[in-house]
């Protein structure tokens, strides 16, 4: 309903603190982007936990003071790694990964937890990264096209993170064709390299 | 479904959703979903909508219902945009609702969708 008012807000000067959080399906690299940002500006590990199996990340991970000086820009970040957003959590599917059935069990529900945990979020954010899987054959599923459709409707400033330009098989391109109406958009390797232009739209656009 | 192997599908024209509120046909989606069937509703949901329905979704898993595949897309045409801007919404186009042990999703882009149905 202040939509409005927290643009008019936006258009005038940056607030001193912003709560960003870090959104996207599972396994997208969230959780790396998010330590990276973090031991980028900070000079500290986060110490969070990275697995190959989705839903590694199951409660809201927060940093606080990330504090992005770029372009004669500040900006407080408090950096919220989020759980990542899926319509289904299968213990099934944990089991075949090789995790035991009561430890599979356990892992689901708290999956199911954070994922809830995470959509309550988005009432409390500020603006968001957007991550997205750039070796996904198709990014357009109702996960992303829910989340960004949110976003926007609650006026939240986002960019789109392709991630993992590293992998040989990556292709960004198919991110910016899936969503073209969303031109907040920036290719990054949360693994390796610079992330330069990832701090530069966040200085420019949030 | 007695012995009988298949899946159960539930279609609810615009019609019959039209004096339902969100919560009621949220409802019905869960209800059927839950015991392993698919819903196609004749309308659209909004964003808010969706995030409710994975919500609710996820509020119900357990170990025999392990959350939701949807689809579905909403027409809008430019009559549909000017009425918007004015605050009032017509919930144009489709949407279906599977429980994620009986529905996969293929492949979907902003027009079409592919799924397939599982038997169990």
């Amino acid at each position: 309903m202040f939509g409005w008012l927290k643009g008019l807000f936006g258009f005038f000067g940056k607030k001193k603190e912003m709560r960003i959080g870090i959104y996207g399906a599972p396994n997208t690299g969230k959780t790396t982007l998010a330590s990276r940002i973090c031991k980028d500006i900070t000079g500290e590990e986060t110490g969070w936990s990275i697995s190959e199996v989705p839903h590694e990340t199951r409660t809201v991970q927060k940093k606080e003071k990330v504090l992005l000086e770029r372009e004669g820009k500040k900006i407080n970040m408090n950096i919220l790694d989020m759980p990542g957003i899926d319509t289904k959590v299968d213990f099934e599917e944990f089991v075949r990964m090789g995790i035991n059935a009561d430890e599979a069990k356990t892992r689901a529900k708290e999956a199911t937890k954070g994922i809830v945990e995470a959509i309550k979020w988005l009432d409390q954010v500020d603006a968001c990264l957007v991550v997205f899987d750039s070796t996904q054959q198709n990014p357009f599923n109702q996960v992303n096209v829910t989340l960004l459709g949110n976003l926007e409707a609650k006026n939240i400033p986002i960019i789109l993170v392709a991630n993992k330009t590293d992998l040989p098989n990556s292709n960004p391109d198919r991110i910016r064709d899936a969503f073209p109406q969303y031109k907040n958009f920036v290719s990054v390797s949360a693994k390796e390299g610079s992330l330069d232009n990832l701090y530069n739209e966040i200085v420019r656009k949030l | 479904m007695g012995d009988k192997k298949g899946i159960k599908i539930k279609f609810m024209s615009k019609e019959k959703l039209r004096d339902k509120n969100f919560e009621e046909k949220l409802n019905i989606i869960l209800d059927h979903v839950k015991e392993h069937g698919i819903v196609v509703l004749e309308e659209g949901l909004t964003p808010d909508e969706k995030t409710k329905l994975i919500e609710a979704s996820l509020n119900n898993v357990n170990e025999n219902f392990p959350g939701i595949e949807f689809s579905g897309f909403n027409s809008e045409n430019w009559l549909d945009r000017f009425l918007k801007s004015f605050g009032i919404e017509r919930k144009q186009g489709f949407v279906i609702v599977g429980s994620s042990r009986v529905m996969e999703k293929l492949t979907e882009d902003s027009g079409s969708a592919e799924i397939l149905a599982k038997l169990r």
